[in-house]
């Protein structure tokens, strides 16, 4: 009988505490990370400066991360709004890029996984990319073809998207975590 | 850490043979708990509060140290990670071209579509590694990763030249080199690494998608070698 509280709390404890991990691992990688928008960076969490919640989630996620000297991944699961990004809707990621020597923009469904379509795209490239006149960008995701630079969502629920910078000269080191620098707005609209 | 639970405390033996579940429960945390205070020195309505509150506190220090051993053993116990992934499925000490990431499956997960990739897993065991690596239509990087998945050193063609010819050896194979020839070898890299075993990842840039077929070609001279004589 005296065995049962204490197993409880120990039980409870345990859940808590791995419930706890679980969540830090899925949705973080580390608690150095770079805001911007709805973007968010970990620029040294692939590197062996890493914290140990980057260390944990590189181990669990096993994937091999950007060197910062390499490149520089940004994530967005949500809109400006800080609504989840869904693939019914018609989204829409306007700006103007930091410089760096070429960038990449891939939509992926809530796993990481790519979106199989047709077309076999899965992102564009800097060189692939339409610009405007004055050097912005404008791409639109949809489950539906549309003109301009396209990329399809397959309707997935939750979608991700990854804005991978290549050989940028700006250090984020020294940009004290926060707003470090302006990238493309992501706006939803007509969703179902 | 253990509840000081004191066997004379009588409100054990006061507590009624066979009630409900949920009361047996709660009698028995509030009699465990209630050992840690004094017997006394609360009034017998603050009493429950905090045991209560004690329960709490002690659940969540408790959970608090779950976590951090969680995490930190989190490297340790991963199988999966991603020196596993790519040492299971290749050969070490040769460079490997990856099949490109399709919807259904990709070697790694959160790789580049628009990239071609090539790995070699190293172990440097026996001897040093001569990695080269020529340069692509566009941009191509080497990166190099511990065994734990975290890189540790990375370059890009812009910094290396035509072709990226660099040596990656441990620390004592490092020591072990002639002095002499650190000077005379001065475009030759020397890469130090901090583990036995690692993997060298090269990354090629894709500009347009019809260019991927050449960029796998070219990308097919790139190798990992022991490097051959000193």
């Amino acid at each position: 009988m005296r065995l049962l509280p204490l197993s409880l709390t120990l039980l409870v404890a345990a859940f808590l505490g791995l419930a706890v991990t679980w969540f830090a691992v899925s949705t973080s990688r580390g608690l150095d990370s770079v805001r911007s928008g709805a973007w968010v960076g970990w620029p040294r969490s692939g590197t062996v400066k890493a914290d140990p919640y980057a260390r944990a989630a590189v181990a669990r996620s096993g994937e091999l991360p950007l060197e910062l000297a390499d490149g520089l991944v940004f994530l967005a699961r949500e809109d400006d709004k800080g609504r989840p990004l869904d693939g019914r809707c018609e989204t829409r990621i306007v700006g103007i890029l930091p410089q760096a020597r070429l960038w990449t923009l891939t939509v992926m469904d809530d796993g990481g996984n790519l979106i199989a379509n047709d077309a076999r795209r899965y992102g564009f490239t800097s060189a692939e990319m339409i610009y405007d006149t004055d050097g912005a960008i404008d791409v639109r995701l949809s489950p539906r073809a549309r003109p301009g630079n396209w990329l399809p969502t397959g309707a997935r629920p939750r979608l991700q998207v990854a804005l991978r910078l290549y050989d940028a000269p700006f250090s984020f080191a020294s940009s004290g975590g926060h707003e470090a620098v302006p990238l493309p707005r992501i706006v939803q609209e007509a969703c179902p | 850490m253990s509840l000081p639970l004191d066997p004379q405390d009588e409100r054990f033996d006061e507590a009624p043979r066979r009630p409900p579940l949920p009361a047996r429960v709660i009698a028995a945390l509030r009699a465990g708990l209630s050992g840690a205070l004094k017997p006394g020195a609360l009034p017998e309505l603050w009493r429950w509060p905090v045991n209560l509150a004690l329960a709490a506190a002690f659940v969540l220090v408790l959970a608090g140290i779950t976590h951090i051993v969680s995490i930190l053993s989190m490297p340790s116990l991963a199988t999966r990670n991603g020196f596993e992934r790519l040492s299971d499925q290749f050969d070490s000490n040769t460079m490997s071209l990856l099949p490109d990431p399709t919807p259904q499956e990709a070697t790694l997960p959160m790789m580049d579509p628009a990239f071609v990739t090539a790995v070699c897993p190293y172990d440097l065991n026996d001897h040093p590694l001569t990695v080269r690596v020529p340069a692509t239509a566009d941009y191509t990087s080497v990166s190099f990763y511990t065994a734990e998945g975290l890189a540790f050193y990375a370059l890009s063609d812009q910094a290396a030249g035509k072709v990226v010819e660099l040596d990656l050896m441990n620390a004592d194979q490092k020591a072990a080199l002639p002095e002499d020839e650190e000077v005379t070898a001065a475009d030759r890299l020397v890469i130090e690494s901090p583990s036995q075993e690692g993997i060298v990842l090269v990354r090629a840039f894709v500009r347009d998608r019809g260019l991927k077929s050449e960029v796998r070609r070219q990308l097919e001279a790139a190798t990992c070698a022991p490097s051959g004589g000193s």
